[in-house]
């Protein structure tokens, strides 16, 4: 297949005029995990996350208009044990 | 991410109330797989980031209209695919990452490499007994035989009606 033939089944899918056999292809590629083999440290994980929710948080600015309710100090004990 | 495990759908009831706690809580749940998933897709793990931001984005925008019985996982794969599709459009608009697309998701679209993804999913051996032992199934004889929810034994059942017989 060529980047034309890609582009032009992507675009057709994407508009919802493609045939059944080429949404059934891209749905087919889409569902495809086989080569998911991404070995990533918990604490890399932890930074992919927090950089992701920080820009979240930036576009969205939902800590400026709806800030934490600071948790009692009660709570934050118990939530040690 | 808090201590006592809480359904998506009460998160989501949550969200609609602007709880930002909730939100974070269904955007550590779902992140990662989500960018592991794009970054399989589009190996650009730039775009998938992106990608991962824009969705949780709508959703944060779209929590006021969310329908009844919204489930969280689905409309976040739902979206996430329709995503990547439309980068690797995009991508193929602007002539970016040609090379990438050429070698990398191109050979993703042949008929070998799409037949895996029709295979059934394998599962080991203990995995499927310990799947029959938690649900009940007919063909499983023993978890009809070993249900006992009460905990209540039959011998138990026995000394309570000598009791009962004694006392008569």
């Amino acid at each position: 297949m060529t980047t034309k033939t890609l582009y032009n089944k992507t675009g057709r899918y994407i508009c919802g005029a493609s045939m059944p056999a080429e949404t059934r292809q891209i749905q087919t590629w889409l569902s495809c995990t086989k080569h998911n083999k991404m070995s990533v440290s918990e604490e890399e994980k932890a930074i992919i996350e927090t950089l992701i929710l920080n820009e979240v948080k930036a576009q969205t600015a939902y800590p400026l208009f709806y800030p934490k309710a600071e948790a009692p100090w009660w709570q934050k004990i118990t939530a040690m044990f | 991410m808090s201590r006592n495990f809480t359904p998506d759908e009460i998160l989501i009831d949550q969200l609609v109330l602007n709880d930002t706690d909730a939100f974070e809580e269904l955007y550590h749940r779902h992140c990662y797989p989500l960018y592991s998933y794009c970054v399989d897709k589009l190996n650009s793990p730039a775009d998938a980031r992106s990608i991962v931001r824009d969705v949780f984005i709508r959703l944060w925008e779209k929590r006021q209209t969310l329908p009844v019985g919204f489930s969280v996982s689905l409309y976040l794969y739902q979206e996430i695919r329709k995503a990547v599709v439309l980068c690797v459009n995009q991508k193929l608009e602007e002539d970016k990452d040609l090379f990438t697309i050429q070698t990398q998701i191109i050979p993703g679209f042949a008929v070998v490499n799409l037949q895996q993804a029709k295979k059934p999913v394998r599962k080991s051996s203990s995995e499927i007994r310990y799947i029959n032992s938690l649900t009940p199934n007919r063909a499983n004889k023993n978890y009809w035989w070993n249900y006992n929810p009460s905990g209540i034994t039959i011998k138990d059942i026995k000394m309570l009606l000598q009791k009962a017989f004694n006392l008569l």
